[in-house]
């Protein structure tokens, strides 16, 4: 299975791709469990690569690729920005940050992913995700 | 995502329904808005309907969390799907809201 798809900058856009990514994979043997956070996951992925990466540029794209190789659910979401410092995000669980209204989304992704990857200086996100046993639940 | 009101007691149930997302967090706010706008200090929210929430969805609880504080009024959670919970769980804001296993017992002592 391959999926590629090209988002415009827009926030309303994503949720139906997600749903339609979702769609896909139903079949795919992942657990409603594992879904879900695929879900959260790619949604989070797509708000940061449209918000914070494109700046809703309408000049530019997100692209998300997602495939399955063997056991492991592989989703890449790639933005056009100036990307950013990956090593630097402040942990949203810190009482000093439980109140902020932002800034849960990559902690998200690290959390309920089973491999998370940064490339080209944060403007492409590799998420996978364990299909069978083993991995976070 | 169907949000509906109801007023048990001294306090605002609100029931939601479906997905709490970035595109349908606006229309969350406005009906807190208008909670807030009543005047209303003890608002309970509902889970039951949900099956999906997003960061945008946690940011809005969060922000009427804090209008309520502002004005001494409290947040309650009830009634959520263990996949619901665990996102709070694991972002550690159910620590900073009260979440009850039933809306009966969010509404005790409320």
């Amino acid at each position: 299975m391959h999926i590629f798809e090209k988002l415009p900058s827009r926030l309303e856009m994503i949720p139906p791709l997600v749903q339609a990514v979702i769609e896909k994979l139903e079949k795919s043997g992942l657990s409603k469990e594992k879904l879900f956070d695929v879900k959260l996951c790619l949604d989070e992925a797509l708000v940061n690569a449209v918000k914070h990466g494109n700046k809703f540029s309408p000049e530019h794209h997100v692209e998300v690729e997602a495939e399955i190789t063997g056991d492991s659910l592989i989703i890449q979401v790639r933005d056009r920005g100036q990307g950013f410092d990956y090593t630097k995000i402040p942990n949203p669980t810190e009482k000093s940050n439980l109140e902020k209204n932002h800034g849960r989304g990559v902690f998200l992704i690290k959390t309920l992913m089973d491999k998370v990857e940064h490339f080209d200086s944060g403007r492409t996100i590799k998420m996978v995700k364990f299909i069978k046993n083993g991995g976070k639940k | 995502m169907k949000i509906r009101e109801e007023r048990i007691g001294g306090a605002v149930i609100c029931f939601l329904e479906g997905e709490i997302n970035i595109n349908n967090s606006p229309e969350l706010r406005k009906a807190f808005d208008g909670i807030i706008a009543k005047n209303e200090k003890k608002v309970a929210v509902n889970f039951s309907g949900v099956n999906y929430i997003d960061s945008s969805g946690l940011a809005t609880l969060i922000e009427m969390f804090q209008r309520l504080k502002k004005i001494g009024g409290a947040l309650r959670f009830c009634n959520m799907e263990q996949k619901i919970k665990n996102v709070f769980e694991i972002t550690k804001l159910h620590k900073l809201f009260e979440i009850f296993d039933t809306q009966e017992n969010a509404l005790k002592d409320f």
